[in-house]
């Protein structure tokens, strides 16, 4: 971009991409890298991201070294017992901090120069206290790691750059009600089960950010062969009309979305039965929503509402996002001895330059889950998701095409479509929480994502 | 986190026996080893799983950087691949015998090139635990870079009376962050 063209475009960086009217967005979207620096400010540098678990840093001094846009942040906990998250770059000349992607200190103790850090970020001094080596010129007070806004929901650490921005709780609005199904239903928690898998993809970040806003409609073709293997229920020859697990309700807001599928769905595809005339207690108990056992229902029911409780027994939330950059899978993993496992995953996508994004994935497990459920999970996780998992594998291997595609002249002149409207339209007893879609999935989360985009990229500071 | 011996680099300072390099066994377990890259790379999956033991173990553990204190222990529990034999047949079900497992239609252009291969009798008569370098090369589509991979296999190979069986094998790969967007592909 031309300097002369930079105010210009900062002004209104997004109409001649995005048309709202017919709800098309310009493949030059994902090719552009003035308006990935401008996505850099606007978005990672505003939204609340996250950042990895609580359960990750256990002990004070416990830290990991994570990813907000580019930047490397330091999550640490710290003599408060408190997570603090502060930007990764030394206020001296730059240098990281921390050179180890996780571990335990009570001194972040700078390798160049020996600046000393707090795990809350708080500068401590720099060696040869006499001789005053960080200058006389600013305060100690000054002289700290940035530090980040941090929130957390159900021990999950989110942070964001923007201190006067909205909290966590506003910025997940009504889709709150929702995510506590899956991250705030038991008394102790989710624990992780280990570090997250780390791996680059080349492609821009939006490719797998707008999928995560409840793309159901891919899952007929990418993930065919899990159709023909019978996992998603669909006659091979009929699989576009027989595939019930396409029918359910998607809730949206605020860009955030997830897809809940009718509890009646999954046990017809994984039991080979339909239960219908239940109560929503027989409907728990007869197959518990994905990561959870019999044995943590009491617990289920007295940690949710009772219009939550509804919704989870019903059409627990399975699939979907949170804007920008999360990705989430709690699903069911069919075992091979016949029973059902599940896998509790999260993802986040982490922009590398315009088309390339490191693609991190957080496998979950109920804390009071059991040593053997435990280890079901974090097989069933690694099989079905990530860098391996037979879902997956097809994603990573198709945004890439994506952004190659955006490289071509021609290629830019075409648009992303999300046209297959289905309308809001909310069952009687569902509760009156977010965008409710219910029907077959249709492009209305992902267009809603794209808005949520449009807002953030047209603020300005 | 627990660390189990195969989920450190195999060193000489090991107290099994090493079988001699050039020694019959040794000759027949280097003759396995390139017949298996042979068989992944030309994509003979059906056959390679006859290569496997029923009570297989197969992980990719992930890495993490850690202070050099800590180098031995920077692999984890939770694997980029963590398998058995049930789920290791179910991949190769869905990569032969589906018609859309995209990761691999059109498919990678792999070589797996095998080397420094030792070889340590085990406390079971006939079978042996071994460690291989791996570096492994894969293109797809028209692209003109290879993505790559190197790393080490800890093995344990079983001679079931007519020919050797891949009991367990943990890669331990050398990113952190790995550079190609799946593993689709076997190790
Ligand atoms: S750059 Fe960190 S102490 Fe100088
Ligand atoms: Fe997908």
């Amino acid at each position: 971009m031309r300097i002369d063209h930079l105010s210009k475009f900062q002004d209104d960086p997004v109409s001649h991409l995005m048309d709202l009217e017919n709800r098309e967005v310009s493949v030059a979207a994902l090719y552009d890298p003035d308006l990935y620096e401008l996505e850099m400010e606007r978005i990672f540098a505003k939204a609340w991201l996250l950042l990895g678990h609580d359960s990750e840093i256990p002990k004070v001094g416990d830290y990991v070294v994570r990813l907000m846009g580019e930047d490397q942040v330091i999550v640490a906990r710290a003599a408060d017992n408190q997570v603090h998250v502060s930007l990764n770059v030394c206020p001296h000349r730059a240098m990281h901090v921390c050179i180890a992607d996780s571990g335990n200190t009570r001194v972040h103790k700078c390798i160049y120069h020996g600046w000393a850090f707090r795990p809350d970020g708080s500068f401590i001094g720099a060696p040869i206290e006499k001789e005053k080596m960080h200058g006389e010129i600013k305060s100690k007070e000054q002289l700290g790691l940035k530090q980040a806004r941090v929130a957390t929901l159900g021990g999950l650490v989110f942070a964001t750059f923007n201190h006067d921005g909205p909290s966590l709780d506003d910025w997940l609005g009504e889709m709150k009600f929702y995510y506590e199904m899956l991250f705030c239903r038991t008394d102790n928690g989710l624990e992780v089960l280990g570090p997250p898998q780390r791996l680059t993809i080349d492609a821009n970040w939006k490719t797998a950010g707008e999928q995560s806003a409840c793309d159901g409609f891919h899952t007929l073709t990418l993930h065919g062969s899990l159709l023909e293997g019978g996992a998603m229920a669909g006659e091979e020859n009929t699989e576009h009309e027989s595939a019930p697990a396409m029918y359910g309700v998607n809730v949206s807001g605020n860009g955030h979305s997830l897809r809940c599928i009718p509890a009646d769905t999954s046990w017809a595809m994984m039991a080979g039965k339909t239960h219908p005339g239940m109560t929503d207690d027989e409907r728990l108990e007869m197959m518990p929503p994905p990561g959870i056992t019999r044995e943590l229902l009491p617990q289920v029911r007295r940690n949710l509402t009772a219009e939550q409780l509804h919704v989870f027994a019903k059409a627990p939330p399975v699939v979907g996002g949170m804007f920008p950059n999360v990705n989430i899978l709690f699903v069911y993993a069919p075992l091979r001895d016949g029973t059902l496992g599940s896998a509790l995953v999260l993802h986040s996508i982490n922009p590398k330059g315009v088309d390339k994004f490191e693609w991190v994935t957080y496998f979950f497990t109920e804390k009071d889950a059991s040593p053997e459920v435990k280890h079901m999970m974090r097989a069933a996780a690694a099989q079905l998701t990530g860098t391996s998992g037979i879902i997956e594998q097809d994603d990573s291997d198709t945004w890439p095409h994506m952004s190659e595609a955006s490289r071509g002249f021609m290629g830019r002149t075409e648009t992303l479509k999300y046209q297959a409207i289905l309308g809001e339209n909310r069952p009687a007893d569902w509760p009156n929480k977010a965008r409710v879609y219910s029907g077959f999935s249709k492009d209305d989360a992902q267009w809603n994502w794209w808005l949520a985009y449009h807002e953030l990229m047209t603020s300005k500071a | 986190m627990s660390i189990s011996t195969e989920m450190k680099p195999a060193t000489t300072s090991s107290t099994l026996t090493e079988v001699t390099y050039g020694s019959p066994v040794y000759n027949q377990i280097m003759t396995w080893m390139i017949r298996e890259a042979r068989l992944l790379d030309h994509r003979q999956l059906d056959e390679w799983q006859t290569y496997l033991a029923e009570d297989l173990i197969y992980k990719v553990p992930v890495r993490l950087t850690r202070r050099v204190q800590g180098f031995d222990t920077e692999f984890s529990d939770v694997g980029h691949m963590d398998d058995d034999y049930g789920s290791m047949t179910a991949r190769v079900q869905r990569l032969t015998g589906t018609k859309s497992a995209w990761a691999e239609d059109p498919a990678s252009r792999v070589r797996r090139f095998v080397t420094n291969v030792s070889v340590w009798e085990t406390d079971i008569p006939g079978e042996y635990k071994v460690s291989s370098y791996l570096l492994l090369t894969r293109n797809r589509a028209d692209a003109r870079d290879y993505k790559q991979l190197s790393a080490e296999r800890n093995d344990r190979l079983r001679w079931n009376g007519e020919r050797y069986l891949l009991a367990h094998r943990i890669v331990l790969i050398d990113q952190v962050v790995l550079g190609m967007p799946n593993l689709a592909i076997f190790l």
